[in-house]
């Protein structure tokens, strides 16, 4: 094998295209329309177009691919994971062309495949597996114990599979899960099995030869899922005895033998509270999460895969096989977990992660997120000597990352690495379920300090870029000073925040935030209780112009980097968002300038945010109380709920579901209303 | 081009010493500085907070652009005079909506924003600075007019303001002025010869004669609002033009008037690489010598003020106690004069040649003065010193391109005249803390007059009282010495103001860009030369 091509897009492909390289191979990629300058196609030697901008006209493609490589003089096909990895048709095409196919062989894919013969074999070679009621077309079976889950015998990701906890609901389950699964895999075959609650997913990784050997690189704990796909993997798994251990471990490699596995692939169990073993299904392929089997066992997969494809025995015998210390991954994905997991899309403006952590990455600045492909944006491993060593490191890495751009679960994430039953070992795959309140992580009071420097800086930047007279002196100079540089902003909350910026002749920047002294009826200034920041810029990226798409700043003399997600103004409103590992923050400058023709019509809530109008709860005339939501705003990807401020009646509602709203544009009137007590 | 070599040693303890000298002066000023704002007294500003209106720098804070810069121009006129520190009005230069426009407003917390005479030398300054640079100007007007009590010292050439408002308009330079309060007989011309009025609602009133004066003349009992309020001038006389809400409307609407000027600069702009200095201009802190005596190379002072620190000197092995070359200040190119020691013929020969180069070629010209004057005695006589300084002054004064003036030591003598001093009208001229000026060195005048008062007790054949003398000199030498300091300069308005070292390349980075707002052309024409 001496050219490689790479039959998949994102992060797999950098990371195959890395060890081939490494083995001296040439590298061949390909791409739909919208990747043509993604980082995959970078990162290979050459790449074939495929035209065409979804999956179902490019990366599903067998047929172009197989020509894509004999085009290039491809003498080998990595399919890495999904689109036609576990495809056996695609597999045995490309064997047909006389091309090596990196992977099990077409009738092991088969077989595998079909979870309902991967369990009869499981069966048949000794691996722990819970009775399985077949589902015959147009019947019901019977004597089935609850609760129960409906599987498609084809595909995975979770599609074509319900929970049913009563007889009653059965019917429903099985016939929608069929159409489903007929839609997504085009076999509506399905079947029952017994669901275990808040098990365990723990896989094995096993590896074989075309020489019969087969051996496993231990086990990994998958357990943290969002409707059945992994967020957060970890090898060893934690808190797993070692007769468990040994049962999983001795499964994977009997169902192995008695397949004659080849390559790499991933026995998948769920494992009781109780200790009760149920044997899931094969995966056919290298799994996403590979890097924390890689980096305990100090093997590289990719080069194992590539080796035993090219015939040779594996070059190591199960007593070889070591582990030390412990990984964990995290899969960084463009969702936002708060909002039950909605994909993002977007232009990723900053993509930075800490050196320490590995980094599995398919996207960088300036990459396109579109709905049609797969959410993940990179994989962020920590290895430690520890688990509670590898956990800390990755949390830590975490935090010191930068995405900005697109809505990401990093913060979701790190509020995991960092909860209790999380770091105890004992996540099952409820976990979330659990743990609600790790998806509503974000920003705390001293992050949203942080960000709002961040968006004062970020806003002064922008004003001193865009003066063409006098751009070359310091925000703010003064000869004779009287105050420093004040704004006024709005957080998403609606609450004020007042900032004044004074400018040092050294170049550092006082920020003091909260009201500034006013005048009192005696004419005597209250005092002054505003927090002071000490800000000095270090830099921005890139390092002139109007928006930076990062900022590192120093406050207080802690250098915090911040990803500039919007930075939007005009001639009266200026809005900015800032992002950090933490989640964004919203800020929307107001105006010095009041503008009173708005204020002859009425007062009430404004839109914080160039957006769209996707609900409006009020109409005109009602009463509504203080906090009521009257309306919610989407606007860089989020909702933003416009509340009442003040108890009071709605005197026009300017806006309707769908119009286009500007930052700063009156949505509602509302006339304050004086209640019982003669208090507005 | 070269790059300057700093051979300052900032690690040194005459470094140390002139820093720390520097910093006690510095002090002084920024302590005088910050008098200025409240200098009606805490009563007054709390007063005038009360009713709901801004102080005079409040509304330049709410004027111009968000985190642009303001120039305050003689922040410290009347410093050491029975006037109040700052004159009571404060003048100066910031943006507003992208455009460079000069900003005027009286401080409502002395005398109700009265004038006096101060004021007016303060006032017939900025003036100047309006006029050649071509600077809009916006006034921000609130004023009970002439403090009455000093009426004798005002009123005459205090009509000049209004003449020189309409001689604005007439030279095509756009007049706003802005009415927070009362505005009574003098004050009223000022919205009366702007181009633009705007009148804040319940608050600007504008009439010849108030209440108690039309009342004495003709016996009519009438209210300030039917008199000369915001409303009557908005919608009957036809004074105002706009009608604002409040103050901060009043801002607002002053931005707009300026949005619509469609106001464009008459020089070329920047056209240099504006990069810093290699040298941190914090430095200029200790790179003057603390004592004016003590001479220090101005190349110091270029190496942390030109961009890069690149510096084309010229004729460097000839009159070198004259530094000419050129360079750029965030951007716009200049040509440099700056003393390295006296005036000889061949240093004011060279600054002739050097002045009438940069006309050629229409470079504006910075002068760093720190002169103890031209050189004396038989040799310097008879090698032609008055002819050849006559030829320095006589390109100083007829050169038409911008003089940027920066006073970083002493100015003693006709060296101020060599050197483009105020009387030869620089666009800007500016001072460090260090500053000294006066005819002569304060000893070297006391020690001229003793000489005097002994030759002349000798033709009369008179003894002298050695102690009377003595406390003459000291006494002279002391009143000299105070009457030449960079305060009692700023205070008589003898420049734009006093600035912190390190500010050096900015302020002057502001005023050219300034300058540029005019056509920027040199002369191709001087006096007669005497060769």
């Amino acid at each position: 094998m001496e050219k490689l091509l790479i039959a998949n897009r994102g992060e797999i492909v950098v990371r195959i295209a890395r060890t081939a390289r490494r083995m001296g191979m040439d590298t061949v990629g390909v791409f739909a329309e919208p990747d043509s300058n993604a980082l995959h196609v970078d990162s290979v030697d050459e790449a074939v177009a495929l035209g065409g901008s979804t999956p179902a006209e490019s990366y599903l493609r067998g047929d172009l691919i197989v020509d894509a490589a004999r085009c290039a003089g491809a003498d080998a096909i990595h399919p890495g994971y999904g689109f036609l990895a576990e495809n056996a048709d695609f597999a045995a095409s490309v064997i047909a062309a006389g091309i090596t196919w990196v992977g099990p062989t077409p009738e092991q894919i088969s077989l595998l495949g079909d979870k309902v013969a991967a369990k009869e074999a499981a069966v048949a070679a000794g691996v722990p597996t819970a009775p399985v009621w077949p589902v015959a077309p147009g019947s019901i079976p019977a004597d089935i114990t609850f609760p129960a889950l409906v599987k498609a015998a084809a595909g995975g990701g979770g599609r074509g599979m319900r929970v049913v906890e009563s007889a009653a609901e059965l019917f429903d389950a099985i016939d929608s899960a069929s159409r489903e699964a007929e839609s997504a895999f085009g076999d509506g075959t399905v079947f029952v099995e017994p669901y275990i609650t808040h098990s365990r997913h723990i896989e094995v990784q096993i590896m074989g030869d075309s020489h019969g050997n087969v051996i496993h690189l231990g086990e990994r704990d998958c357990s943290v899922q969002r409707r059945n796909q992994k967020v957060i993997e970890e090898s060893p798994a934690p808190k797993l005895d070692s007769e468990l251990r040994r049962i999983l471990l001795d499964g994977a490699i009997s169902l192995a033998r008695h397949v004659g596995y080849q390559n790499a692939g991933t026995v998948e169990f769920l494992v009781g509270a109780d200790g009760f073993v149920n044997f899931l299904e094969v995966n056919t392929r290298l799994q996403v999460e590979h890097p924390v089997t890689e980096m305990v066992t100090g093997l590289d997969l990719v080069e194992l895969q590539l080796r035993v494809a090219g015939g040779e025995e594996l070059p190591l015998e199960q007593s070889d096989v070591r582990l030390t210390g412990h990984a964990v991954e995290v899969r960084v994905v463009a969702e936002d977990p708060a909002r039950g997991w909605i994909p993002s899309s977007g232009e990723i403006t900053a993509f930075e992660f800490p050196l320490e952590l590995r980094v599995d990455s398919g996207v960088r600045s300036g990459s396109v997120i579109s709905g049609d492909y797969d959410s993940l944006l990179a994989k962020a491993i920590a290895h430690g000597q520890s688990r509670e060593q590898a956990i800390a490191s990755l949390a830590k890495g975490l935090k010191s990352s930068v995405v900005g751009g697109v809505q990401t679960n990093v913060a979701a994430t790190i509020a995991v690495l960092q909860e209790h039953d999380f770091a105890s070992g004992s996540a099952s795959i409820s976990y979330l379920d659990d743990h609600p309140e790790v998806l509503q992580a974000g920003p705390d009071a001293p992050d949203r300090l942080r960000g709002f420097a961040a968006a004062v800086m970020v806003d002064q930047i922008r004003d001193r870029a865009s003066d063409h007279q006098w751009g070359f002196v310091a925000a703010g100079w003064r000869n004779l000073r009287t105050q420093g540089q004040r704004s006024v902003w709005l957080d998403q909350s609606g609450t004020e925040w007042h900032a004044e910026l004074i400018t040092q002749r050294d170049g550092t920047l006082d920020l003091m935030v909260g009201s500034w002294p006013t005048p009192s009826d005696d004419g005597s200034m209250s005092p002054d209780g505003r927090i002071r920041l000490r800000l000095r810029l270090l830099g921005t990226d890139p390092a002139e112009g109007l928006t930076p798409r990062t900022i590192a700043l120093e406050v207080d003399g802690l250098r915090t980097v911040h990803s500039v997600i919007v930075s939007a103004r005009s001639d009266t409103e200026s809005s900015i968002v800032i992002g950090s590992p933490f989640g964004q923050t919203t800020w929307l400058a107001k105006t010095r300038f009041e503008d009173h023709e708005s204020a002859a019509v009425g007062a009430g809530p404004v839109s914080p945010l160039p957006g769209t109008v996707i609900a409006v709860h009020v109409g005109i005339g009602d009463q509504v109380i203080e906090g009521e939501a009257l309306m919610v705003v989407e606007a860089m990807k989020m909702e933003h709920q416009i509340l009442a401020a003040t108890a009071a009646t709605v005197t026009e509602v300017r806006f309707s579901t769908g119009d286009k709203v500007e930052a700063g544009d009156l949505l509602i009137s509302l006339e304050a209303r004086i209640d019982d007590s003669g208090q507005e | 081009m070269t790059v300057l070599r700093s051979k300052l040693d900032t690690g040194s303890e005459a470094y140390a010493e002139n820093l720390a000298a520097m910093q006690t002066m510095w002090d002084e000023v920024a302590a005088a500085l910050e008098s200025v704002p409240a200098i009606g007294g805490q009563r007054y500003v709390d007063r005038h907070h009360k009713r709901g209106k801004m102080l005079v720098r409040e509304r330049i804070e709410a004027l111009i652009d968000p985190y642009t810069p303001f120039l305050e121009l003689s922040p410290l006129a009347a410093w050491g005079t029975d006037d109040p520190v700052g004159a009571g009005v404060a003048n100066g230069i910031g943006i507003v909506n992208g455009t460079e426009v000069a900003i005027t407003g009286s401080d409502m917390t002395y005398k109700g924003g009265s004038a006096n005479p101060a004021t007016l030398d303060k006032g017939s300054r900025f003036n100047e600075i309006v006029t050649r640079n071509r600077l809009p100007l916006i006034g921000l007007t609130e004023s009970a007019g002439a403090d009455l009590t000093r009426q004798a010292d005002i009123f005459v050439r205090g009509g000049g303001g209004f003449k020189r408002l309409t001689q604005l308009s007439k030279e095509g330079i756009p007049t706003i002025s802005a009415v927070f309060g009362p505005s009574t007989a003098g004050g009223a011309y000022n919205p009366g010869m702007s181009e633009y009025t705007v009148f804040v609602e319940g608050r600007a009133r504008a009439y010849l004669g108030g209440p108690p004066l039309v009342k004495m003349a003709i016996d009519e009992d009438v209210d300030e609002e039917t008199l000369g309020g915001a409303e009557m001038h908005s919608r009957v006389s036809g004074l105002s033009d706009y009608l604002a809400t409040d103050e901060m409307d009043a801002l607002r609407m002053v931005r707009d008037i300026v949005g619509h000027l469609n106001w464009n600069k008459r020089g070329p702009g920047p056209s240099e690489m504006p990069d810093d200095p290699l040298y941190d201009p914090a430095e200029l802190m200790g790179s003057a010598s603390a004592d004016v005596k003590v001479p220090f190379d101005v190349r110091e002072i270029l190496a942390r003020t030109l961009d890069g620190s690149r510096f084309e000197e010229f004729k460097p092995l000839y009159g070198d106690k004259l530094v000419c070359g050129w360079g750029s200040i965030c951007g716009f190119p200049v040509g440099i004069l700056g003393n390295n020691g006296i005036l000889f013929s061949e240093e004011s020969n060279k600054g002739a040649q050097f002045i009438q180069l940069c006309n050629r070629t229409n470079t504006p010209l910075v002068f760093f003065q720190n002169i103890t004057g031209f050189m004396v005695g038989t040799a310097a006589e008879q090698g032609g010193i008055i002819k050849n300084g006559a030829k320095l002054i006589n390109a100083v004064s007829n050169s038409e391109v911008p003089h940027f003036v920066m006073m970083v030591g002493a100015s003693y003598g006709a060296g101020n005249y060599g050197m483009s001093g105020r009387a030869y009208d620089p666009r800007f001229i500016f001072s460090w803390p260090n500053h000294r000026i006066a005819v002569m060195g304060p000893k070297q005048l006391a020690g001229v007059m003793e000489i005097i008062a002994r030759s002349s007790a000798a033709a009369k054949g008179r003894e002298i009282d050695e102690e009377e003398l003595a406390g003459q000199s000291a006494f002279l030498e002391a009143a000299v010495e105070d009457q030449s300091t960079a305060l009692f300069a700023t205070g008589r308005v003898w420049d734009d103001g006093i600035i912190h070292p390190a500010d050096t390349r900015v302020v002057l980075g502001m005023a050219i860009s300034v300058a540029h707002g005019a056509e920027v052309k040199g002369a191709t024409e001087f006096g007669t030369w005497r060769h």
